[in-house]
């Protein structure tokens, strides 16, 4: 029993390290956020004098509640966007029957194998000649269109186990299409718009790719590019840069720990299916 | 999913048909088409045009100012296969590099998602915690935690001071662990398998628990010692979504560039670049010159091999069935 007692503790110890690993840039994030711009270049984990002035000097003076409202408006615009296009779509392709359906279903499938590297450049082309280019919604619409493939394939898959017999009965009650899919699959399906709602808003939150290269006034940055803005400054002050990295990763950290089986279930339904 | 929604509201719809007509409706086949509308319409100007016009692209030389484009037939992509002095070989280093990255974060992403996912399963007491605590690096993926990445990695950041703490100087990087050519590859791809941990282990843990416990217990009745276990039992059996990680963490590989962009632009020297980030650079910073068709070569290019790793994926996933 001493044996088994052994391979336990080992087990733990093995486990609490790798948590340890997990955690680690994090406590570093958490540690610099609280520091002076003097303390910051003495290293060490725990601050010495704990301030909050560089929490409350990224936030105000370096405009990153700006930012946060900008990231909040386009996280929401493609998180709606995302949740009106695909759940129609998805509709249609799980319970009705069109001539095309089948094809389209893959073409949007297709493009999960399509690099975002190979879009980006004739996106911004034709973003440019649109006039939508370093708008809000010029990023609203690439990212709404790039989530298609998992989106549709989730949200079919959801409708699709929706006994048939609930649409029989609509109909027969003489339920329009559309108030079958408002009353019936959506309500039913909750579970996969909370999966496909999280699955969607975290990458926009922290999209940096596309923004990069499209915004460029920066009352418009998002985040991301607020952060970026800080670190190309002459010489980057970490306790700013951590504070400013803060304010991006805790939104998600609540959401997740919120949300939590809603981004198991997807991520695990998502490649199971 | 669905079918725990169904219990929670049991029946709620399930009404007598009334056996009443249905109302006049619109023929069923416009109805879908309505359905689909909005996406197709999206998908067909910000997917199948850009696609096309990428592709266009990539037969002609521009630099995104001229009013035309100069038609070049292959020529930008025998300029980037082995035509060009300069490209050439600077593909052939992102090449490689993106190969290493391939090859050595999903096994390495596997070879520790898996131990840990089996410890993970073996104990109850704070399993939910743990769980949650190895996840957190997947969801907060981005800028943000490369640049905290970034901080513990300078020459005078947490790791170096650790590692002089611990008496293991030696393995301290003196210009940090980014700027120094030999340690950037390797140091970026263990971030890159941190970041895919969580998904791997998660999926691990799910297999797990679909593993019917008596098969355990009969192999310990039997008194197979736990490393049998492991290879005899767990690892067959979890043989399909080892493929899936694979899968993922090498489609990632060709398809993201975010860590190398943010964490190092492909420095020091070009030690870190890989072949997406080659194609940001031709497309984006390369001012006047006509780069522009090349960039979508090179998006072409990595389309046709991620397409062709999939299939060969594909076939020994068939295989190993």
């Amino acid at each position: 029993m001493t044996g088994r007692r052994v391979v336990r503790a080992v087990v733990f110890v093995a486990l609490f390290v790798y948590a340890l690993i997990s955690l680690y840039p994090f406590l570093w994030m958490i540690s610099g956020a609280f520091k002076s711009r003097s303390e910051i270049l003495e290293g060490g984990f725990l601050p010495r004098t704990f301030t909050l002035d560089t929490l409350t000097q990224t936030w105000g003076r370096l405009h990153f509640f700006d930012y946060f409202l900008n990231s909040l408006k386009v996280t929401g615009l493609t998180v709606l966007g995302v949740l009106v296009v695909y759940s129609l779509a998805s509709y249609a392709f799980a319970v009705l029957d069109f001539p095309g359906r089948r094809i389209l279903f893959w073409f949007f499938v297709a493009l999960l194998f399509v690099p975002g590297i190979t879009m980006l450049l004739p996106v911004v082309i034709l973003e440019k000649q649109l006039g939508v280019l370093g708008t809000h919604i010029g990023l609203v619409l690439p990212f709404v269109n790039g989530t298609a493939p998992l989106t549709v394939l989730l949200l079919t898959n959801a409708y699709g186990s929706i006994p048939r017999e609930l649409r029989e009965a609509a109909r027969s009650d003489g339920a329009s299409e559309g108030r079958i899919f408002w009353s019936v699959h959506l309500p039913l399906a909750r579970p996969a718009h909370v999966t496909v709602a999280v699955l969607t808003a975290v990458p926009t939150w922290n999209e940096y790719v596309l923004t990069r290269v499209s915004i460029s006034d920066p009352s418009r940055y998002t985040l991301p590019l607020g952060l970026e803005s800080l670190i190309s400054s002459e010489v980057p002050r970490y306790n700013e840069v951590m504070a400013a990295s803060l304010i991006i990763v805790i939104p998600v950290i609540v959401l997740f720990l919120f949300l939590q089986r809603y981004f198991v279930n997807g991520l695990v339904g998502a490649i199971k299916g | 999913m669905s079918s725990l929604a169904l219990k929670d509201r049991p029946g709620r719809l399930r009404k007598e048909p009334s056996g009443g007509r249905s109302p006049r409706r619109w023929p069923g086949w416009l109805t879908g088409w309505a359905f689909v509308f909005p996406a197709v319409a999206l998908f067909a100007v910000m997917g199948v045009y850009t696609i096309g016009s990428g592709l266009a692209l990539s037969f002609a030389k521009w630099n995104g100012f001229t009013p035309t484009w100069n038609w070049a037939g292959v020529q930008n992509y025998l300029d980037l296969l082995y035509a060009d002095p300069v490209l050439a070989p600077e593909l052939r280093r992102a090449g490689w590099n993106t190969l290493q990255v391939m090859i050595l974060a999903p096994l390495l992403t596997v070879a520790i998602s898996l131990p840990l996912a089996v410890a993970l399963n073996s104990i109850r007491r704070l399993r939910a915690v743990l769980r949650s605590v190895y996840f957190l690096p997947y969801v907060t993926t981005g800028v943000a935690i490369y640049f905290a990445w970034r901080y513990v990695l300078e020459p005078d950041g947490a790791i170096n001071t650790l590692l002089r703490s611990l008496g293991l100087g030696t393995l301290a990087q003196p210009q940090g662990f980014l700027g120094n050519p030999d340690t950037a590859l390797p140091t970026l791809i263990l971030i890159l398998v941190w970041s895919s941990v969580p998904v791997a282990t998660l999926l691990y843990l799910s297999g797990l628990q679909a593993v019917d416990p008596n098969l355990f217990e009969a192999a310990q009745i039997d008194g197979a010692a736990p490393r049998h276990v492991l290879r005899r039992i767990i690892w067959p059996l979890q043989r399909p979504i080892t493929a899936a990680i694979v899968l993922l963490g090498v489609r990632d590989t060709l398809h993201g560039f975010q860590i190398f962009l943010v964490m190092t632009r492909g420095g020091p020297g070009g030690h870190t670049d890989v072949l997406a980030l080659m194609a940001y650079r031709l497309s984006f910073f390369k001012g006047l010159a006509q780069t522009l068709g090349l960039a979508s070569a090179l998006g072409w290019l990595l389309f046709a091999g991620a397409v062709l790793l999939t299939l060969v994926n594909a076939r020994m996933l068939r295989r190993v069935h």
